[in-house]
């Protein structure tokens, strides 16, 4: 009796193998089939972020990813690889295939990290475009006593070290934006860095340090709310966010500095990829569910050619490693 | 009060119900996995949820961060492992109940506290939100700093008797803390180059690590020896009876009074509310010395703690537009592109939506209990497993756990590592909790009392009544108890003395 039962047992267990085999064969069969195509997209394409689900520059990758997906008719895949500053998913992207298959958003942190002991070089990578920018800007809170940059400034020149500037961390843009505003005003500030951009802002917003240096996407909400005032933003010209807020520039601080994103791959894809990718960014980015994102985060969509971002992250890169020397 | 007619009748549509439904489902899925937390499942929906109705999505994402706060205890309880970090403190009572064949007690109240304590911080939401929040903001880096000293002096607490032990599985925990970068100068410290140590100990795979990898790793050690370890095979009762549903109401009321302040205060959560929620339902117990050994109490204080924080945090995040955790920080993101900025301008321009919210959040946390009552007599059924078929599921739950939050395989070593140190730390009677403690706690005191010495010289912290009144509270928690022994000490003597004469 026993003996026929364990027999029964046996048998449908390896029925029950031999159809997850089949049904795992079939899927292979699938995918076999989609990748023998010539044409670039062919097949599944990788699209990293050195981040964790959920924040801002993830929700970028996703945003692109679906636009990509209409555009090329093959699924783009969003995947977190963070830790370490961003580093660690950077690294990861530089030891992929160079086919165009895994591409990565690499905020401005690409540029930044390779000063600070990480082991990254923008060469290593193959920039496909620019996605947007986030500009920076300077604000203190709404009961302050400072009513202008330049009031403030004076401030930090009559007793140095006395103003505090809180920023998002150490080494970050935004520590960055602090630091070139000092140098190009001459004063010392004293810098607090805070876990994120966040409870920087909230620093200043309750009065603990005297002026944060943050991206608008936080200040200008603040700002409307009625909890913070912006003094400054760091742009080349004013912001449609925040029309009436001067640039620094206008008054007389030559400060443009500002976070973004940009959409890379590792160095060595094929030109004509290159171009594929480039082209159907150009569209992802103009698109208007990817234009509301942006902006509803009260930043600025934005395009550069391949050319063009190549350029652009290496002159930022340059300029941030004699920033990080002077800080 | 136009506003919260308004706030309510916007629910009055069944696709929210039905969003309702599968953010419990959900939320109680993945915090019964170790791991898999709530502010991933929340950041995995919210790329669902953002071509929702702004109502329907919060629905989604707002249940599953309720009904995760249900679903965590469970591992917690049965097999030591936390289900999410707010339930760290839940181990510490659950677990040993477990084992002592109470475990369907522990689970059932377990739940009841929770939807107590998730009710009383929704309660708070509803009705104080802007005074609460505009306290929050009070919070500077000295005032974190005194409260982080306060949470510190806990490690006494959870050291379960032994305190010179606990004391240094707490320093071990401290230096944990430190590796990393630095949080002023960004330097690197204690990462031997390994960049995935630059942003500190991955902390969830260290947790899993500490409690259920050691556990399980204790269990096959004990049966290898013969000692056929005894496996939890019978639940015991299941409703508390009335002297325990006596028992629970102090405790309670304690967790739901720290969880309250806790949640209010931004960028700390539940793991946190709990463990001081179970130290100081321990010092206010007529039975402290029960405590880490199986009481009642101590599951009470902690879970009822963790889920009072969500309406701090909600607060927190709708009032100042600042994350209350991690789960908000999420959730503001989402928020934002529906055109909803929290901050308080949201109170000006959509009062109904905190009604809205704090319905939802009502709603999902008696969905989530009454799933929570019934879904327990399933466990029954994995328990009556043969131990090595739990335990392989168990370590295929902890290593997918581990892998998933962050994709990361050097994750997976850390759990190793850290199961591995708490193996040896449980065969020594060396303490995890105070561990845990000292590397939640570590970086916060650092980089808080930093950043204040950065500001004023840390004038703040003698200067702040918050930070004054938290400091002497701490200074008190600590002296306190040896005056007491030492009095205790001199009457017992004094007593034996008369009785020779």
């Amino acid at each position: 009796m026993s003996t026929h039962k364990s027999r029964t047992t046996r048998t449908l267990g390896a029925v029950a193998v031999v159809s997850v085999a089949l049904a795992l064969t079939a899927c292979a069969n699938r995918s076999d089939v989609a990748a023998t195509g010539d044409v670039f997209p062919s097949k599944t394409i990788t699209f990293l972020t050195p981040t964790s689900a959920g924040g801002a520059t993830d929700l970028t990758a996703r945003t692109l990813a679906k636009e990509l997906e209409d555009e090329f008719g093959v699924s783009v895949v969003v995947e977190n690889r963070p830790g370490g500053a961003g580093s660690v998913g950077i690294q990861y992207l530089a030891g992929t295939a160079a086919d165009g298959y895994t591409i990565a958003v690499l905020p401005v942190e690409v540029s930044l990290l390779g000063h600070q002991g990480y082991d990254i070089d923008p060469a290593d990578f193959d920039f496909i475009a620019q996605a947007n920018s986030q500009p920076g800007s300077i604000a203190v809170p709404v009961d302050s006593p400072f009513q202008t940059l330049d009031e403030l400034i004076v401030a930090a020149e009559a007793d140095p070290g006395s103003i505090s500037i809180s920023n998002a961390g150490p080494g970050s843009i935004w520590n960055l934006g602090a630091t070139d505003l000092g140098l190009a005003a001459g004063v010392e500030f004293t810098h607090v860095p805070f876990d994120g951009g966040a409870p920087a802002v909230t620093a200043a917003v309750g009065g603990q340090v005297n002026a944060v240096v943050a991206g608008i996407g936080e200040t200008a909400p603040a700002q409307k709310d009625g909890r913070l005032r912006v003094l400054a933003v760091l742009t080349d010209d004013r912001v449609p966010a925040l029309p009436d807020v001067p640039t620094a520039t206008e008054l007389g601080f030559d400060v443009v500095i500002g976070s973004w994103a940009a959409i890379g791959a590792p160095a060595g894809v094929p030109t004509d990829v290159v171009a594929t990718l480039e082209a159907a960014l150009k569209n992802a980015i103009a698109a208007p569910a990817y234009v509301e994102f942006i902006e509803s985060g009260g930043n600025i969509p934005f395009f550069r050619s391949a050319a063009d971002t190549t350029a652009f992250v290496q002159t930022e890169s340059e300029r941030f490693a004699s920033l990080l020397a002077g800080s | 009060m136009n506003d919260a007619i308004t706030g309510f009748a916007a629910l009055i549509d069944p696709t929210i119900g039905l969003c309702l439904v599968v953010g419990v489902l959900l939320g109680t899925l993945v915090g019964a996995v170790p791991g898999i937390s709530a502010t991933m499942a929340v950041a995995l929906a919210a790329g669902f949820t953002l071509t929702l109705e702004p109502l329907q999505g919060l629905a989604v994402l707002l249940s599953i961060y309720v009904a995760a706060q249900f679903g965590d205890r469970v591992p917690a309880i049965l097999i030591n492992t936390p289900g999410t970090p707010a339930s760290i403190a839940t181990t510490f009572d659950g677990y040993p109940m477990a084992k002592a064949g109470r475990a369907g007690i522990a689970l059932t109240s377990s739940a009841l506290v929770s939807a107590v304590g998730a009710l009383a911080g929704i309660l708070i939401l509803i009705f104080a939100a802007q005074p609460v929040a505009a306290f929050a903001l009070r919070f500077g880096p000295a005032e974190m700093f005194a409260l982080v000293v306060f949470g510190l002096t806990m490690m006494v607490g959870v050291s379960g008797g032994n305190v010179t032990k606990g004391l240094i599985a707490g320093a071990v925990g401290l230096l944990f803390g430190a590796v990393g970068r630095d949080p002023i100068t960004g330097d690197t410290r204690f990462t031997f180059g390994i960049p995935e140590l630059s942003s500190g100990i991955p902390f969830i795979a260290a947790i899993i690590g500490l409690f259920g990898i050691a556990e399980l790793f204790n269990q096959i050690i004990e049966s290898r020896k013969g000692k056929s370890p005894k496996p939890i095979t019978q639940l015991g009762e299941w409703w508390p009876n009335r002297a325990q549903r006596r028992e629970l109401r102090k405790p309670t009321a304690i967790g739901v009074g720290v969880g309250l302040v806790v949640g209010v205060v931004p960028a700390v959560g539940g793991d946190i509310a709990g463990i001081i929620s179970w130290d100081q339902a321990r010092r206010a117990s007529k039975t402290p010395e029960k405590f880490g050994t199986g009481s009642l109490e101590g599951v009470a204080a902690p879970d009822s703690a963790s889920t009072a924080t969500m309406g701090g945090s909600v607060m927190t995040t709708l009032a100042l537009g600042v994350p209350g955790d991690s789960v908000m920080a999420v959730m503001i993101g989402s928020m934002v592109v529906w055109g909803l900025q929290p901050g308080p301008g949201l109170f000006v321009n959509h009062p109904d939506l905190v009604f809205s919210l704090a319905t939802i959040m009502i709603a999902a946390t008696i969905l989530a209990l009454g799933l929570a009552l019934v879904r327990m007599r399933g466990v029954v059924k994995l328990l009556t497993l043969p131990q090595r078929y739990l335990w392989a599921v168990i370590i295929v739950f902890c290593l997918v756990g581990t892998f998933a939050v962050q994709n990361s395989v050097f994750d997976v070593g850390v759990m190793f590592a850290f199961g591995l140190l708490a193996l040896v730390m449980k065969r020594f009677n060396f303490p995890a909790g105070p561990l845990v403690l000292g590397l939640i706690l570590g970086p916060l005191a650092e980089g808080n009392l930093r950043r204040a010495l950065l500001i004023d010289e840390g004038a703040a912290l003698y200067t702040s009544p918050i930070a004054v009144f938290l400091l002497l509270l701490s200074l008190l928690a600590v002296t306190v108890p040896v005056i007491r022994s030492l009095l205790i000490a001199r009457k017992i003597r004094a007593h034996a003395h008369t009785r020779t004469h």
